[in-house]
């Protein structure tokens, strides 16, 4: 099914680019979404199968390519709404969503890919994807963006790619073959342990760009902030998702030799360097787009922290991934609303967003009690987790900073919050008619799940995240 | 031969700390194809036991991609460009070159010091002196078009020490890699062309407009 997926994405994407009436256009987009969800539909009653070498369905895989499915068909929708506010122009639109299609097969792929190889190859094909989405403006602060944001992650993906050489290279050494998961995973004790580390930290590096991460963080942000927010959706959770998923790949092969430790440490440290350059960054940032985008890098932190912890981290970088996916997309696309209305990203500009639209500050609302992680969030379930995994993996007083830099972040976003809702802002020309209810409801569903995900503990979830991490060491 | 071909990494080094000096933009296309031709040659040397399909994948990569595809896109973007000298350095041509070789020398000892039997210490030295002084071009100079090659001598590098690990990823795979390749040269040279279009410079002074 992988195979025919990725040919009907190549036909779709043509179809939308060269069919140059927006409407059709949105349509096929809209249809493609819809079969994204009946294609992860079908891989999810198709985990385990191993198909045509290189595509592999296991629980992990599942778990993202369902989100990818919901937040693309959720996104999709306020595409619409967005580009109809704006009156773009036929081309860019065409051109957006052929770019959107070919994002999510990359994603698909990466997700889905069970060889080394194969992955580098679509996340570098989402780089390309991302690109035509970021410029979807076609505005000077959108060329830049778009600019920076291929350059360096063209750079950050050849790096990942001199990582996956120096496997090969281990491998060969080693007499192994083949790069695909299971062959590296089995053999990984005959690997030299040098060239276990250096693709680790290459690929680390590399692909830090994908989920935000330090070094590699910075054209990530402006991405975000300059892309439309539809787009900032995705890129905050779709992509940042498969970066994780890339990495843990890695993890996953490497982690049976004896550089587990090792990685453990570069991850703690990535992590913990990422939340100090996003609580500096949080405090001081007026667009609240770049505030949201630097928030995404916090909570991409976050995850790592966990997952360097080891045992119950795993199970909580996942699903504070899953969680953050949910409430970042709609923070963005509430985003979209607030931004014509105002037509402002400065927070201090805005004001009285609760008399302005009650219903979308009611989404701005429980978004930012799900983001800083108040109960009964899903995110406060996850973020427990996270302590947990700190204490039990016996460095209690990293808990300490972590505290400390959260609690900066949850004053800079509370300030900010308020401020938009109840504040009185500088802007005097409003535009009330970039209200929608229908957009405000569809996201207030959303985010009765990441609650709803707090209050129960849905058992299908924890059986997938638990199977998923099952074959890391605990 | 291996005389030949220890030469030709000798030449493709030299050609790497001519690199970090230069200020015309046309000697870059100059470098890019003499680079290409070099990678052409000690591949098709160090894979004279590989099989036809191999081979011509190795013809298509170097001769046709590296030797001749990308100089001449380049060619294109400088032609459009208006320009014929970049936009400056930040470290001066002659403190350029020493740093260049400081890399090279750097390179060495780092190959040096990993003690592998298998791995062909002379390629591993020229592509891990192509990523460092690719990455010094980017850093150093103030010309996004001048980024785009740095880029092109990063892929070099990468392809070099995939010649120093002998062994060869499934052809299909390196399908998919070379296409993504090929693809994000092309697109960086539509934006580059864009932003020369917007700004009427290739410039990176004029990309300062996205702040906190």
């Amino acid at each position: 099914m992988i195979i025919p997926f990725l040919i009907f994405s190549i036909i779709f994407a043509l179809l939308a680019l060269l069919i140059r009436k927006p409407a059709i256009s949105h349509f096929i987009t809209f249809l493609y979404s819809l079969f994204l969800c009946y294609f992860a539909y079908y891989q999810y009653n198709h985990i385990g199968v191993t198909e045509s070498t290189y595509f592999r369905v296991d629980h992990l895989a599942i778990i993202f390519l369902i989100l990818q499915a919901i937040i693309d068909l959720y996104a999709s929708i306020h595409y619409y709404n967005y580009t109809k506010s704006r009156g773009d122009l036929p081309k860019s639109i065409c051109q957006h969503n052929m770019g959107r299609i070919i994002f999510n097969m990359s994603v698909a792929g990466v997700l889905l890919a069970n060889h080394f190889g194969i992955l580098w190859a679509f996340m570098e094909a989402t780089t390309l994807a991302a690109s035509l989405l970021i410029y979807h403006d076609r505005t000077v602060h959108a060329l830049e963006g778009t600019w920076k944001y291929v350059f360096i992650c063209s750079i950050g993906i050849a790096i990942a790619f001199a990582g996956i050489l120096f496997l090969s290279i281990g491998a060969t050494e080693a007499g192994i073959t083949d790069l695909s998961y299971e062959m590296v995973k089995e053999n990984i004790g005959k690997i030299n342990p040098f060239w276990l580390k250096a693709c680790f930290i290459f690929i680390l590096t590399g692909f830090s760009v994908k989920m935000g991460l330090v070094p590699l963080y910075n054209v990530d942000i402006d991405a975000k902030d300059v892309s439309p927010s539809p787009v900032g959706a995705k890129l905050s959770s779709v992509l940042m998702n498969a970066g994780f998923v890339a990495i843990f790949r890695f993890y996953d092969a490497i982690a049976p030799s004896i550089n587990l430790i090792w990685m453990n440490n570069v991850l703690l440290i990535v992590g913990m360097l990422s939340l100090i350059f996003a609580v500096a960054y949080i405090i001081k940032v007026n667009n609240f787009k770049r505030l949201l985008a630097y928030s995404s890098m916090e909570h991409a932190s976050l995850a790592m922290i966990a997952f360097s912890c080891g045992g119950i981290g795993y199970f909580a970088a996942i699903l504070h991934l899953i969680v953050h996916s949910l409430v970042k997309s709609t923070l963005f696309l509430q985003f979209a609303q607030m931004h014509r209305i105002f037509k402002e990203k400065d927070y201090q500009k805005m004001g009285a967003y609760l008399k302005i639209n009650p219903l979308g500050a009611l989404v701005l609302f429980l978004a930012y009690l799900a983001i800083i992680g108040l109960p009964p969030s899903s995110m406060f379930i996850s973020e427990i987790y996270i302590f947990e995994s700190i204490y039990n993996s016996k460095l209690w007083y990293l808990s300490i900073p972590v505290c400390l830099l959260l609690l900066f972040i949850v004053y800079a976003i509370s300030v900010r919050v308020f401020h938009i809702l109840m504040g009185k802002g500088e802007k005097t020309e409003i535009n009330k008619e970039g209200k929608n209810n229908f957009e405000s409801g569809l996201q207030i569903a959303v985010l009765s799940v990441v609650f709803y995900l707090g209050i129960v503990k849905p058992d299908v979830v924890v059986h997938y995240i638990s199977t998923a991490i099952s074959t890391l060491p605990h | 031969m291996t005389y030949l071909i220890n030469l030709l990494v000798v030449a493709y080094i030299v050609s790497l700390i001519y690199l970090s000096k230069v200020e015309l933009l046309k000697n870059y296309v100059r470098i890019l194809a003499v680079q290409g031709l070099i990678i052409f040659f000690v591949a098709i040397s160090e894979l004279k036991d590989a099989d036809v399909l191999h081979l011509l994948f190795v013809l298509v990569e170097t001769l046709l991609f590296k030797a001749i595809f990308v100089p001449l896109f380049m060619q294109r973007v400088i032609k459009r460009s208006g320009k014929a000298k970049n936009s400056g350095m930040y470290i001066k041509p002659y403190a350029s070159v020493v740093m260049a070789t400081i890399f090279v020398a750097i390179a060495f000892a780092i190959v040096e010091s990993i003690h592998d039997k298998h791995l062909e210490i002379k390629y591993f030295t020229a592509a891990i002196s192509s990523i460092i002084i690719g990455l010094y071009v980017g850093i150093n100079h103030r010309d996004i078009i001048t980024h785009l090659v740095s880029y092109m001598i990063i892929e070099n590098g990468i392809f070099l020490i995939a010649l120093a690990l002998g062994g060869e990823m499934p052809i299909l795979v390196n399908s998919a890699i070379l296409l993504d390749i090929f693809s994000s040269i092309l697109i960086m040279g539509i934006f580059l062309n864009k932003i020369k279009d917007y700004f009427h410079t290739t410039d990176d002074n004029e990309l300062t407009q996205l702040k906190d």
